[in-house]
């Protein structure tokens, strides 16, 4: 039996080997390109070169570099950026808030737009509503998150010049108040937001909907109304109650998505997050910032995993809590 | 249309008022090609405090009717009328039912084991109707909920867990806990035994007796187990198709039940006492978006006419009970009163022998009736006699009402097709001389039946019948090339091909041996239950006649001593000799080998 | 009947875009890679939709687009598929420990970040159509040999299979001749799915700059056109951005009905009356 702090340290585990081992194995030989003269990425500068040396290890045996990279790894020392010479880990702390602003703020309202329309439509399934959300729902989910992204960019930016056509905040603000700062931040936030929200709300809305409409046939429903509940009862304390299970089961997968989501938004409003962070980065051929990145969003959805199997754990009473 | 009503022996006095009353209920629930007709045109009534049962089969519309009396159907799908007390419940609104439902009429369905929402604990599931009815304080309603659970027998500790941390048994008091919260005047309860094993049943069953003796509310029971409708109701009507076809007072119907289908379903049942074999019904189970014309359950029944295929029939009262079939319920395919035989041997004053002394019997449709006595009780008289063997000397015998010595030509040769005899020794009553062939197809000539070509189809079909080769070798051979089972078989052919409802078999097995006896007999049965055929099998051998028999006749001296349902006859003989025969039949135990 | 229209509609669609694939050079005007105006051009009897910042035509890069869309597409969702039925078939059949393992690991990977992890595949791996094809499949098969790995266990349950494990049939006997022939409708929908996601990546993975920047996909085009400067300036974006972007959100819409519309034919949902 796995326990989710298990399967977490299983998968993390995972991450970070696969991570040391693919740079080494696939065929090219990236890493070693760097110390060569004779190819394209052979970093000229010294110091840095050293720097990359020592972090990769390249002259140690596989086993000694694995250790090492687990330890340094652990201690926060994630590489040298070969294109901007900084620390890794520096500037992860950079990009990280930003995605996670962006990432988390969207899944909350994506969440609630999702489970509201979404109880809604299977509640009254097979109404004109209903037929109409889930083929927005379905355009919504399958129409790719950046053409959306551009869509908007160019109607509510360019066009209408309601919003600012990129980046996190204005640049070389200063702020007055921490709450200007806050406007400012929320007004570039918005048009990203609004597109990462589109991307997500179809497939919450679509989860909890089908699930309402399974539930709905439940032999505990037709015996809740035989006892002469409520409508308003029958809807939210049964029938929505039991829907929220499989959508927070899903928290984590919703999480994954919205990293791939997030990834492309901001490079298309060139927003300062992992997203932009690592799209620059594989411009550059900057292994470490790419490996940087991989190993820190794989943490956050780990970590979001975790959270919604707790959520989960919670919430159904069938389930064991360890 | 008069409605089955009965009053109820409850207490002393006058009849209780009507609680619940269907009128020409019909559910029908249309589909992308056709409409389903769950229910189609159901009348009853339940009076206060009365346990009325409805039984059927899968598809016959029990649930339906259940769901029908709580509303749950949607708009559109109810006709007919359905009175609670004083208010008509088809022209509720949604908000009249909800106020009623759980309140005045509770439900407690079928499959307790999902009738739970699986994320709320017991305790919180049962207070809920009593939140949404009664104006209570929460301790007031947390006082009441335990005390429901008390009545079940559920303690504290059940009110406490989750759904998925009670057994079946327990979810099941439980549901009952919910469903009587707020005192209901009437309870439905949809198949409470189902998927139980036994001593669950058992417990359920108890449990609602005695919930219906300390609250007397009305009940109304849903199920297929016929035990617990035995134990449980007053009245009980048989659904099938849609339809109301019996309906009469529980222990009544259950022994003697006077509709085919209702007959055909308590022989279908397996039970402790019946020590006969199970069977079927022939045929299937109706499709509800295209039920038959006429009666519904017309194709498989044996005793159908041509007005059964074409008019449905009405639910009519006799003597208490409601039967839908035109031809009253049940055929009697053979009655026989006071017959009596007297053989004088030759002389003046030559001794007489009484051989049948006024012996009455009957045989029902599809029925099979054992007539068991010793050598010299007059059983084989008796046969011949109502076969037209020998002549009697006093008595009525009718075979499907018609009393047999008025008929004369044409109306006499048409009795003697319906009514067959095969006798105890193949040898005596097959000819040596001619072939088989020619000894199955003697009765189609001497009645002129068909052409000689159909005649001989007829042959090949009764030989394929009783499992024997059709092939013109066979047929040609002669009764000395055959074993003794073989030619009983022929015998039961040559029986047969007279198509007869009525066969009568005098000690069809004695001369064979056991494995042959069994083989035989069972091939009586089956072509029996697929023909509809009465069979009145004469017999010594108590314990063969034990996995055949509907009925037990038991006769001594020329006279008729007991008789009954087979399974009280052996297990609860009322007459002394028929104790002895029970005694003295044959028996493995443990205790052989002294 | 909505059903009948997502199926055919999304059929039409696609057949569509094939055939503009097979015919590129025949329809397309020009040599996609060709410089054959001056840069930025607005629509003309010539351009019907200009040229991009480099002067070649859009029309001919959007025409030839859609070979790349279809190629990627098939052959992704193609090794998707056979990935995912390979392993997850071998799961589901076999069970044991060996379903414990394959499972083990399929939920590992699902659990990862996959997006990033293919940047950096890719990044390492270099750009090219073979490569991105490659990429593409890794992100799909382990949701697909998760579907197969719960069908594959069922089907291994029914009677008839087991009769026929009974008789003698030999693993390979039964998986060719029960298994994998109840599994063909899950197959075509699973690949109909794979193939909306894999068109949907590709694009994705093009407009990130990661894949072969020579060959001509839509999402490239994208790509280059916002990275233009003067882009939503004026009408640009509406001939040079919006052109691939339509056509990739209307393949893949496609792809979608289709699937929408097989799952519908082979999953039918009880509905009851409450």
């Amino acid at each position: 039996m796995r326990t989710p702090a298990i399967a977490f340290a299983l998968t993390l585990w995972a991450v970070l080997t696969l991570n040391f081992f693919l740079p080494r194995l696939l065929p090219g030989d990236p890493l070693h390109a760097l110390f060569d003269r004779d190819t394209a990425n052979y970093v000229a500068d010294d110091a840095l070169r050293a720097r990359l040396a020592a972090y990769y290890g390249l002259d140690r045996p596989l086993g000694a570099q694995y250790v090492e990279y687990l330890l340094e790894t652990v201690r926060g020392n994630l590489g040298w950026s070969i294109w901007l010479n900084r620390p890794v880990s520096q500037l992860i702390l950079e990009h990280l808030p930003w995605t996670l602003l962006l990432t988390l703020s969207a899944l909350a309202l994506a969440s609630l737009i999702g489970i509201g329309l979404g109880a809604e439509a299977g509640w009254r399934r097979g109404s004109r509503l209903d037929r109409v959300l889930v083929t927005l729902s379905i355009i919504a989910t399958n129409a790719p998150v950046y053409v959306v992204g551009m869509f908007l960019l160019i109607l509510f930016a360019a066009r209408l010049d309601w919003f600012p056509l990129s980046g996190g905040r204005t640049p070389f603000a200063r702020y007055d108040s921490p709450f200007a700062a806050a406007q400012d931040i929320a007004w570039h936030w918005i048009l990203p937001a609004t597109t990462l929200v589109l991307h997500l709300v179809g497939a919450k809305f679509l989860i909890v909907r089908n699930t309402m409409v399974s539930i709905l046939g439940e032999d505990f429903m037709l015996m809740a109304r035989a006892k002469g509940l409520r409508e308003i009862r029958l809807k939210r304390a049964h029938a929505l109650r039991n829907a929220l299970l499989p959508f927070v089961a899903q928290l984590g997968a919703q999480m994954g998505m919205a990293i791939t989501g997030t990834i492309f938004i901001e490079t298309t409003f060139d927003y300062p997050g992992m997203g932009r962070l690592i799209f620059d980065a594989v411009a550059a051929r900057d292994y470490p910032v790419i490996q940087g990145v991989f190993v820190v969003v794989a943490l956050v959805v780990l970590t979001a995993n975790l959270v919604a199997d707790w959520i989960n754990a919670r919430l159904d009473p069938r389930v064991e809590v360890k | 249309m008069a409605t089955p009503f009965d009053t109820t022996r409850v207490g002393a006095g006058s009849p209780r008022p009507v609680r619940i009353a269907l009128r020409d209920l019909r559910v029908h629930f249309p589909t992308a090609s056709s409409i389903v007709r769950a229910v189609d045109g159901i009348s009853f009534e339940v009076r206060a405090g009365e346990a009325f049962a409805i039984v059927g089969e899968t598809g016959s519309g029990k649930t339906t009717t259940a769901r029908a009396l709580l509303g749950l159907h949607p708009r559109g799908t109810v006709q007919g009328s359905i009175r609670f007390g004083e208010r008509e419940l088809t022209a509720l609104s949604e908000d009249e039912w909800r106020a009623l439902r759980g309140r005045h009429i509770a439900l407690a369905a079928q499959g307790a084991g999902t009738a739970f929402d699986p994320v709320y604990r017991i305790g919180e599931q049962i207070a809920e109707p009593l939140r949404e009815h009664l104006s209570l304080t929460p301790a007031e309603i947390r006082a009441r909920v335990e005390a429901l659970a008390r009545q079940v027998g559920l303690q504290a500790r059940h009110l406490v867990a989750y759904p998925h941390q009670l057994s079946g048994g327990e979810k099941q008091r439980a549901m009952l806990a919910m469903a009587l919260a707020c005192d209901p005047d009437v309870l439905i309860v949809d198949e409470p035994t189902s998927g139980q094993d036994v001593c669950a049943r058992a417990e359920i069953v108890a449990l609602l007796r005695r919930l219906r003796a300390e609250r007397g509310m009305s009940l109304i029971l849903i199920s297929h187990d016929l035990a617990a409708v035995a134990q449980l109701a007053d009245r009980v009507a048989v659904l099938y198709a849609g339809k109301l076809i019996e309906v009469g007072e529980t222990r009544a119907v259950l022994e003697s039940p006077r509709h085919p289908y209702t007959w055909g379903l308590l022989n279908a049942y397996p039970n402790m006492t019946t020590t006969r074999d199970l069977r079927g019904i022939r045929g299937e189970l109706p499709d509800p978006a295209h039920p038959p014309s006429g009666c519904r359950f017309h194709p498989r029944c044996t005793q159908v006419v041509e007005q059964c295929r074409l008019v449905e029939p009405p639910l009519v009262e006799t003597n208490g009970r409601w039967i839908a079939c035109h031809l009253g319920g049940l055929q009697t395919l053979l009655r026989a009163r006071d017959v009596r035989k007297t053989f004088s041997l030759n002389g003046a004053d030559a001794p007489t022998i009484e051989a049948v002394r006024g012996a009455s019997i009957e045989v029902y449709e599809g029925e099979v009736v054992a007539l068991i006595g010793e050598t010299g009780s007059g059983k084989s008289t008796l046969a011949r006699l109502i076969v037209g063997l020998e002549q009697r000397d006093d008595g009525r015998i009718e075979l499907e009402g018609e009393e047999m010595t008025t008929l004369r030509g044409e109306a006499l040769a048409r009795a003697r097709r319906r009514i067959q005899y095969i006798a105890q020794d193949p040898f005596e009553s097959l000819s040596p001389r001619l072939t088989i062939a020619e000894i199955v197809r003697e009765p189609l000539d001497i009645q002129s039946i068909g052409t000689p070509s159909e005649r001989d189809a007829r042959v090949r079909d009764a030989l394929a019948a009783v499992s024997l080769p059709t092939t013109p070798e066979f047929l040609a051979r002669h009764i000395h090339e055959l074993s003794g089972g073989q030619l009983q078989r022929v015998a039961i052919a040559r029986a047969l091909v007279l198509d007869p409802k009525l066969l009568i078999a005098d000690e069809p097995v004695s001369m064979l041996d056991a494995s042959e006896q069994a083989k035989l007999i069972n091939l009586l049965k089956e072509i029996q239950t697929m023909r509809g055929m009465g069979l009145l099998l004469i017999s010594h051998d108590l314990a063969l006649v034990r996995k055949v028999a509907d009925r037990i006749v038991v006769m001594r001296r020329g006279e008729i001593v007991e008789e009954g349902p087979a399974s009280r006859v052996i297990t609860a003989p009322r007459d002394e000799y028929t104790r002895a025969l029970v005694r003295a039949a044959p028996a493995f135990s443990a205790e052989i080998g002294d | 009947m909505m059903r009948a229209d997502e199926t055919l509609f999304g059929g039409i669609v696609v057949a569509l875009f094939v055939f503009v694939a097979l015919f590129a050079p025949l329809l397309a005007p020009y040599d996609p890679h060709a410089l054959v105006g001056k840069p930025v051009e607005s629509p003309s009897a010539a351009h019907p939709l200009g040229t991009n910042d480099l002067g070649q035509d859009i029309l001919s890069e959007l025409i030839f687009g859609a070979r790349i869309s279809l190629i990627v597409a098939l052959a992704a969702s193609a090794l998707t598929v056979a990935l995912g039925l390979l392993i997850g078939g071998i799961a589901g059949y076999a069970g044991g420990w060996v379903d414990i393992v394959l499972m083990r690991s399929v939920d590992v990977l699902l659990t990862l970040p996959r997006l990033p992890l293919l940047i950096l595949l890719a990044a390492l791996l270099g750009a090219g159509l073979p490569q991105t094809i490659a990429i593409i499949a890794l992100l799909f098969w382990p949701h697909t040999a998760r579907v197969m790995r719960a069908q594959t266990q069922s089907l291994r349950q029914r009677g008839y299979v087991r009769m026929a494990q009974q008789f003698g049939g030999s693993t390979a006997y039964v998986l060719t001749r029960h298994i994998v022939p109840a599994l063909a409708p899950l197959i075509a929908f699973e690949w109909v799915m794979a193939a909306s996601r894999a068109v949907a990546l590709e694009a994705g993975l093009a407009f990130l700059g990661i894949g072969d920047a020579t060959a001509k996909s839509w999402g490239l085009m994208m790509r280059f056109a916002l990275n233009f400067r003067g882009l939503l300036m004026g009408e640009r974006w509406l001939w040079w951005l919006m052109p691939p972007a339509l056509a990739l959100t209307l393949l893949m819409l496609a792809l979608t009905f289709i699937g929408v519309g097989l799952e519908k034919r082979w999953q039918p949902r009880l509905t009851r009356h409450v």
